[in-house]
């Protein structure tokens, strides 16, 4: 529990040792936090308690019964014994009780070797049982209740936390229990298990081997695998993992309890995603391309062939893409080759978004201001969610929204065009049109600045309010209670989304909704949120045409547009694109393939062959997240660090010594030759990052007393980022009834995730998502097979209806090889317009 | 003969309807209460003695008196009509009978909290109860003794009858509102109490129906009347349901703390056969442990009882002769418990089963030397370790037969035959 600051304190003897808490501290927590083991198996610091699991019984001097330490708050005075032979007999009873029943097939069990069960009874346990009665068995045979778990009720200790976790942390309400007594069983309904969200906390938090993950069903036990402690490399909300291998394959990725701003969750992309690096597509060697096919060469080949290729070109004639998926050590030393070496400003790091948005977000963000973190955020009155669909988006930070705005008094305002799943926990919803983030935050702002609240809002009625109202589609009761519920907060937590970036008319009403906010004396914090896993890093390591590392000023190059239209006009003779898929994530995928194919010398370092590889001259093998070290910078501005747990496959290299191998061909004290040196380089530029450490894990326990806050990067000391206005999006001029909203997938990140065969396993096809009642006046339902018809593309796909989704709204993931979503749009058309037609 | 109070309407024709109810006397006690101060009712309830009928006997007055008092705080009264404990059949006998006390009382105890709200938790099993409840809340609804403004005393108060789930836990008063709330009947752990965080998180009083029909009776003939019926620390009228062996079982009103000789030979004419003496008698729901002959002169009241290690729980006295097996007995009861734990905690969840097998072993001439340690070593832990009291009252009853009855269970084992019959 985190304390508040403000609680009074009170004494109480825990087994004789005086110790001085917080009052209505748990006295489970009481005594771990003193130093004293109490073994339990409902209990989840993140979940509310139930106190039925029975193992935490102690005993409180002058009470007659044991009682539960996990739902028992101290009291002053309170006398607790946590090891009395009393407690240490009902322990061993409840274990008995627990075995009574239990399958006791450990030899066969995943779990076993990493077993709460078993553990505890080894310490705790009767070493002797007296059960001699026939078991009560649930099923013969496991079951499988989706592509990832299965499930053996046979193992189960009935602690709950599985449905617990499911309704109070993910809030899909899947599981349940059914049946009393001893054939209570936590599971569900077939047509409930439709809706689970494969995200596998069930998994995680089940003490015994119940519930289980599918993809590594016998695949290892737990002490032959190897496992390295790492950042999920999907999106930036940066959840801690352990990744773990057997036998040069990753196995399965676990969270852990009280670790990183995720604790024990993650979602299904982090927790079965991680088997991309498995691939076997793996690029294995490096290629050059000699009369138009790819040939395997040697590293000393390929690039002394790009050292003779780029010499001799001026800095313009060059440009480099990097991807957000690069570690921060990477990335500063790409920029640092790209400026430092080749003498180019031309260097991007986003594909999908201009040069300009991403100036104006990170001003309008406050970026530069150094780190928020998450839980900072959520201790704000109100929690205003803008710009993005975070339950899809970022599912870890749905998660804690979720959790924490039960647990606490505290407005959760969402505006998004497109329902989900974190709108039951919100108090306000504003329903709003595609692209007008702007218009939303518009009326908001002439809400707040109609003066006294109660009087109020009559003004409402002006002109402008009324335009904007219309642009955004909002009602104007929603608006007044959104407004109301801000102007009565003193502290307001802006989550902004990437929506921002691909529609940045909304980045200008961002800026002035946070300077009012101020202005009255509030205090505000905005938390950029973000689709990939490095890319606040990589904007501070100025891997952006516009600033440096740190924001510094710089001389201005070309983003990825500029680069491309160079490219066409012939004026890039060389690009360097590392990680990157340039082809399938710009929007205009005609116009990116015809410009690539311009480029005179193209390098691509990536790990798959992606659109964009089969087109380069160079192919440089990369390696994944769990293959090299470094660092990741994630949304809040914390970070963290990546452990190599496997070799890269053949010749591949991690990306550090690919991008230092091209920097020494051209002057060989390029460096540093180590990522940690590199590291240390940057504390040194990045004033910024200067107290980044990797010694930091995150994990919090009585001997660092570390919190939330430490890690979090500092404030650049003079940031040069110019916020510009931005015109309106608008749609594409055709009859067309949908406009196309694009994002991430709930199971997919960008394209790397489609390399994973177990997230391909849970959905198969690509899906387009509209609101129920587009579907009913057009005569189609859920799961029905549709035709996706753009201007200038089609495709054939499933149907999902959301309700409560805005009309006109049609949402389809960028993640889909068979769709690709970047096919409908044409550059400097507008947003896509697409009819949904049944195939019959 | 005491006149009687709770069940005076029982076998009379129409004793359901308003007009009979009103005819006799009926919703003066409300009307007047309508015109007190809703503390001067708690105090009346206090000062009468009136303890919780429903089992664990707690002053009434008392248990209203933890509601917040603050008038804009939404508060509840809920009627916990879930009964089910094998032996209970008191409450049914009202509420078939005469619904109309029972929403009197009710409305009376509604007004002292300030409860705009109450709901009656009736046993889903009690079809026709259910059926006759509505009947009699749409009579008081038409008659203005509920819904807004009652008797233009400014009150409002709405009446709900909630069909229960099935389970025996339902009756757990933390349960009951869990249920009422559309979730599984499980216990919720306290504190927080009812009184501070009960039904939706408000405010909640939950009585059993024979505690809340007592109401009227002490609003209209006063405390002292109550009080100085039956013992000082447990006064008032009592429904004892007899059942078992005895020659006239039923339903019998009698002044708290009449003895159980009284009760078994005067009221209810004697043992049921001739040469089959009493061998034991439960005094209150199969959970209260058994009392045998040596005992027949205590008083079944909640002092006297628990003064001999058993308690009166809801009244519900279970009567054995000779020809009854102390071990099948607790079997049965036994199996009932294991039947009805919800599942929640695992001493219970588990144990009661365990308990449950290893009898059904010692009836079935199946059993083994050292299954009685075995029984008292499941019972150790079981017993007080419990989320709620079901599991305690599951070890309660088999502990009470186990005392008495040793080498009755010893026999089973020893000779794989009862010895009783």
């Amino acid at each position: 529990m985190r304390g508040t600051g403000y609680a009074e304190m009170v004494t109480v003897k825990i087994n004789g040792k005086e110790i001085t808490v917080e009052d209505n501290t748990l006295i489970l927590d009481a005594a771990r936090g003193a130093g004293y083991e109490i073994p339990t198996f409902c209990y989840q610091a993140d979940l509310m308690g139930i106190g039925s699991c029975r193992m935490c019984l102690v005993e409180i001097e002058g009470q007659k019964k044991l009682q539960p330490s996990c739902v028992t708050p101290v009291l002053h005075g309170m006398s607790i014994n946590t090891d009395s032979s009393t407690v240490q007999t009902a322990r061993a009873g409840v274990l008995e009780f627990l075995l009574a029943n239990h399958a006791m097939d450990c030899p066969v069990c995943d779990k076993g070797g990493e077993c709460e069960l078993q553990d505890m009874v080894h310490k705790h346990g009767p070493h002797k049982g007296r059960h001699a009665e026939p078991k009560f068995k649930f099923h013969e045979k496991d079951y499988t209740l989706s592509p990832v778990i299965i499930k053996n009720s046979n193992r189960c200790v009935q602690c709950m936390k599985c449905v617990r976790v499911c309704r109070e942390v993910v809030g899909q309400n899947v599981l349940g229990a059914l049946g009393r007594g001893d054939h209570q069983e936590p599971t569900s309904f077939f047509k409930h298990f439709m809706n689970c969200e494969m995200d596998g906390n069930c998994i995680e938090v089940c003490p015994v081997g119940c519930f289980m993950r599918l993809p590594y069903r016998y695949k290892s036990r737990p002490w032959d695998l190897k496992g390295s402690d790492t950042i999920c490399p999907f999106c930036a909300t940066g959840c801690r993992m352990v990744i773990e291998e057997r036998d040069g394959a990753l196995l399965r990725a676990k969270a852990q309890l009280g670790v990183g701003l995720n604790s024990e969750t993650l979602c299904a992309r982090g927790r079965f995603g991680q088997d991309f690096v498995n691939n076997p597509e793996r690029i294995t060697q490096p290629l050059i391309k000699r009369y138009g096919k790819l040939e395997p060469v040697t590293w000393e080949e390929a690039i002394s062939h790009i050292n003779v290729n780029l010499s001799g070109l001026s800095g313009e004639q060059i440009g480099g893409i990097a991807s957000p998926r690069l570690t921060n050590e990477e990335l500063y030393l790409f920029q640092k080759l790209m400026r430092g070496v080749l003498d180019s400003p031309n260097i991007d790091s986003s594909v999908r978004f201009s040069p300009e948005a991403v100036e104006g977000f990170v001003a309008a963000t406050g970026m530069a201001e150094g780190g928020v973190s998450v839980y900072d955020c959520m201790d704000a009155d109100t929690v205003f969610i803008i710009g993005t669909h975070l339950s899809d988006e970022n599912p870890v930070i749905d998660y804690i929204v979720r959790r924490i705005s039960a647990a606490r008094r505290m407005n959760v305002i969402i505006a998004s065009p497109r329902a989900m799943k974190l709108d039951s926990s919100a108090n306000t919803v504003l329903r709003h049109n595609l692209a007008s983030e702007n218009a939303v935050l518009t009326t908001i702002i002439i809400g707040l600045n109609e003066g006294k609240l109660g009087e109020a809002l009559k003004g409402m009625h002006d002109a402008q309010l009324d335009a904007n109202l219309k642009a955004s589609g909002l009602s104007a009761d929603s608006v007044k209670d959104a407004v109301k519920r801000i102007a009565a907060s003193e502290s307001v937590a802006i989550f902004a989304g990437t929506d921002f970036l691909r529609y940045p008319e909304g980045i200008t009403g961002l800026g002035i909704l946070k300077d009012l906010l101020k202005s009255r004396g509030k205090k505000v914090k905005v938390m950029p949120v973000l689709d990939r896993a490095n890319q606040r890093g990589a904007w501070e390591m100025g891997v952006h045409p516009g600033f440096g590392p740190g924001y510094t000023q710089v001389r201005k190059g070309l983003g990825t547009e500029g680069m491309l239209e160079a490219a066409m006009k012939g004026e890039l003779e060389a690009l360097y694109i590392a990680g990157s898929d340039v082809a399938s994530m710009y929007p205009d995928e005609d116009f990116a393939k015809s410009a690539l194919s311009k480029v005179k010398f193209l390098i691509v370092q990536d790990m798959f062959m992606s659109e964009c590889a089969r087109q380069a001259n160079v192919v440089l093998p990369g390696a994944s997240h769990a293959e090299k070290d470094g660092t990741f910078t994630n949304q809040e501005g914390r970070a963290q660090i990546i452990k190599k747990l496997l070799t890269a496959p053949g010749k591949a290299k991690q990306d550090i010594n690919i991008i230092r191998a091209i920097g020494e061909s051209f002057d060989r004290s390029f460096g540093p030759k180590h990522f940690a040196l590199v590291l240390d380089e940057i504390r040194k530029e990045v004033p910024m990052y200067s107290e980044v450490s990797l010694a930091f894990n995150n994990k919090r326990n009585t001997e660092n007393k570390l919190d939330n806050r430490t890690a979090l990067i500092k404030a650049a000391e003079a940031p040069s980022i110019s916020s510009g206005q931005f015109a309106a999006a608008r749609a594409e001029e055709s009859g067309a009834r949908f406009v196309l909203a694009t994002g991430n997938h709930l199971f997919h990140s960008g394209r790397s995730s489609r390399k994973s065969e177990t997230l391909l396993g849970l959905l198969k096809g690509a899906v387009v998502e509209i609101s129920d009642t587009d579907a009913s006046e057009l005569g189609l339902k859920n799961g029905d097979k549709v035709r996706v018809k753009g201007t200038n593309f089609e495709a054939q796909m499933t149907l999902i209806t959301k309700k409560g989704t805005m009309r006109g709204v049609a949402f389809l993931a960028e993640n889909f090889d068979e769709a690709p979503v970047n096919r409908y749009f044409r550059r400097g058309k507008g947003i896509p317009r697409v009819d949904i037609i049944k195939t019959i | 003969m005491m006149e009687k109070v709770l069940l005076k309407n029982l076998g009379k024709a129409g004793s359901h309807t308003i007009a009979n109810y009103i005819a006799g006397g009926g919703y003066k006690a409300f009307t007047t209460a309508l015109k007190m101060k809703p503390d001067n009712i708690i105090q009346m309830v206090k000062d009468s003695g009136l303890r919780g009928r429903g089992g664990a006997g707690f002053s009434t007055g008392l248990k209203w008196s933890f509601i917040p008092k603050d008038p804009t705080m939404q508060k509840f009264l809920c009627c916990n009509a879930d009964e089910g404990e094998p032996g209970t059949f008191k409450d049914r006998g009202i509420i078939d009978h005469d619904p109309h006390m029972l929403i009197e009382g009710m409305a009376i105890s509604s007004y002292a909290i300030g409860a705009s709200k109450s709901y009656i938790y009736i046993r889903g099993e009690f079809v026709f109860g259910a059926e006759r409840l509505q009947q009699a809340i749409d009579e008081a609804y038409a008659k203005g003794f509920l819904g807004k403004n009652i008797q233009g005393s400014g009150f409002d108060h709405d009446m709900f009858v909630h069909r229960g789930f099935g389970a025996y836990i339902c009756g757990e008063e933390t349960a009951l509102l869990e249920s009422i709330e559309g979730y599984r009947a499980q216990p919720r752990k306290k504190p927080p109490f009812p009184a501070l965080a009960g039904l939706y998180g408000k405010p909640t009083v939950i009585n059993n129906v024979e505690t809340l029909s007592c109401i009227p009776a002490i609003i209209e003939k006063g405390p002292e009347w109550f009080s100085k019926m039956g013992p000082e620390k447990s006064p008032g009228p009592k429904i004892y349901g007899v059942s078992g062996h005895v020659k006239k079982p039923g339903l019998y009103e009698l002044p708290m703390g009449t003895t159980a000789k009284d009760l078994i030979y005067n009221h209810c004419g004697g043992m049921l056969r001739d040469g089959k003496p009493l061998k034991a008698f439960i005094p209150g729901g199969v959970s209260a442990p058994m009392l045998t002959p040596k005992d027949i002169d205590t008083a079944l009241d909640f002092d006297s009882l628990a003064a001999k290690g058993s308690m009166l729980g809801s009244g519900a006295v279970i009567v054995m002769d000779s020809s009854t097996c102390m071990v099948k007995m607790s079997y049965i009861i036994n199996r009932f418990f294991s039947h009805e734990s919800c599942g929640k905690c695992t001493p219970c969840r588990d144990g009661t089963p365990w308990l449950t097998k290893v009898l059904k072993r010692i009836e079935y001439g199946e059993g083994r030397p050292g299954d009685l340690d075995l029984l008292d070593g499941i019972c150790d832990n079981i017993f007080g370790r419990t989320f709620c009291p079901l599991g305690d009252g599951a070890v309660m009853a088999l502990r009470g037969a186990l005392k008495n009855f040793r080498e009755e269970f010893q026999y089973h084992i020893d000779h794989k035959r009862c010895m009783a019959s």
